[in-house]
């Protein structure tokens, strides 16, 4: 499993989001071969609520775990 | 004013600032994310809350109006609508969305150790201070654009009461309120650890803005100790500069504390008095309240790996928000959560125009500031 991961901590609302948009649009492919994960790793806790919510209406799998003062948001295809 | 009166109103001031930032960095209640949200992305659930937060003030405000228990009504600081408030409002919303929180926003953020809210704040400081260098002739525009002279409320300007004015509003608003309530239109999902649903944060700061106006006299307000704190500082570097600028001799906001029958003014120069007695100490509540909530998450860290252009947007942003809280007069905290609910014109045209700014900071952000991320 190829995974990439994006660290945005200490940014905030919407660069959080649109970051987030752009690299799940550039990897669809990549992740929708099931052979690839993306991660994103923020400290912005309403990414929480807007980066799984947006992946998942759009088709994806994700959870969402926190490790220490940060959260790890994972993107991948939804039958993994 | 006795020693006890001053300890009590500014300990008050400090314990609401400091529950409501606790409240709001829990439920990452954004007030400059629920407009540009609206635009950006299309996602309403905030802005279904916050319209939640001005009907419950509503209601609460109007009880104790009702009761006799706010000392003065319509609360001092408010006049006249005037072409001002909607501009000021309109750069308020574009300056918000840039600096990624409004006047609250900024403070918890930064509490919890943002770094771009720590440019925002120092922005917020400019440009609350500079606007004292064209205060005459904006005072001038905004007089001269008053377009219902001596009115400051809805009900006035129709020449009806308060109690049914306000009623009406209250069906009006409550009507998709009730109907949100009922379909779960304001429930998120979030995996955030100790979160607070952002409904029960709206109830909580309608409480507290009542408890406010009641204790105090007046709703939530910041902005006016920016430009305080500015002028202070400024003072220490040139002391003749700030003497001569007519701003910042001004006392023109009285205030009365009705439960303990005392009575305070204050302005926007360096001095210690009323606004600083209010004012400083929700400033301070505000951004321990986000320290003391990410703290007890173990969520607090400050990373100083930013990108630039983020961090220029918020230092831009905030220079824009502390102008056009001078020029609107006032913030989002006071005109949507105090004005807006008691149905003030001023509130209302400032309410207007965050919209258009939000929507062109939005656009500003994503085209240009995000852009070169």
């Amino acid at each position: 499993m190829e995974i990439k991961e994006i660290d945005m901590r200490g940014q905030i609302c919407p660069s959080t989001f649109i970051t987030a948009l752009r690299e799940i649009n550039l990897n669809k492919n990549e992740i929708k071969s099931e052979t690839f994960k993306l991660v994103f790793i923020t400290d912005n806790r309403d990414s929480t609520v807007t980066i799984p919510e947006t992946a998942e209406n759009m088709g994806y799998g994700t959870t969402v775990t926190k490790i220490e003062q940060h959260y790890r948001i994972e993107i991948f295809a939804a039958r993994q | 004013m006795t020693f006890s009166g001053e300890l009590i109103t500014g300990l008050t001031s400090l314990v609401i600032g400091c529950i409501a930032g606790l409240v709001m960095h829990r439920s990452d209640f954004c007030m400059a994310g629920m407009m540009r949200d609206l635009f950006l992305f299309r996602r309403y659930t905030m802005l279904k809350v916050l319209a939640l937060l001005v009907l419950a003030n509503m209601i609460l405000t109007e009880v104790f109006r009702l009761y006799g228990w706010i000392a003065l009504f319509p609360y001092p600081a408010f006049g006249p609508p005037a072409l001002s408030n909607l501009l000021g409002g309109a750069l308020f919303g574009f300056g918000m969305v840039l600096a990624g929180g409004c006047v609250a926003g900024t403070l918890y953020k930064m509490g919890s150790g943002n770094v771009i809210s720590m440019f925002a704040f120092v922005g917020l400081l400019i440009g609350s201070t500079f606007y004292a260098e064209f205060h005459g002739a904006w005072k001038a525009f905004s007089d001269a654009t008053v377009f219902a002279p001596g009115k400051i409320t809805l009900p006035q300007l129709l020449g009806v009461s308060q109690g049914a004015t306000v009623s009406a509003a209250i069906v009006i608003l409550g009507i998709p309120v009730l109907n949100w309530w009922k379909t779960g239109a304001f429930v998120r999902r979030s995996y955030a650890a100790g979160y607070l649903q952002p409904w029960k944060a709206a109830l909580i700061i309608a409480v507290l803005v009542t408890i406010s106006v009641i204790t105090i006299g007046v709703p939530l307000g910041i902005t006016t100790s920016y430009s305080k704190f500015g002028s202070w500082f400024l003072s220490l570097i040139l002391p003749e500069h700030v003497r001569d600028l007519a701003y910042f001799s001004a006392k023109p906001f009285s205030y009365a504390n009705q439960l303990l029958g005392i009575a305070y003014s204050g302005g926007p120069g360096p001095g210690y008095d009323g606004i600083a007695l209010i004012q400083y100490p929700l400033i301070f509540g505000l951004v321990a309240g986000g320290l003391i909530s990410s703290a007890s998450l173990g969520e607090f860290r400050i990373y100083l790996k930013v990108p630039l252009p983020q961090l220029a947007s918020g230092l831009l942003g905030g220079v824009l928000m502390g102008l056009a809280a001078r020029m609107a007069p006032s913030c989002n905290i006071w005109h949507l959560l105090g004005g807006l609910p008691i149905l003030v014109m001023q509130s209302m045209l400032f309410g207007i125009g965050l919209l258009p700014g939000a929507w062109l900071g939005g656009k500003f952000l994503s085209g240009i500031v995000l852009k070169n991320n």
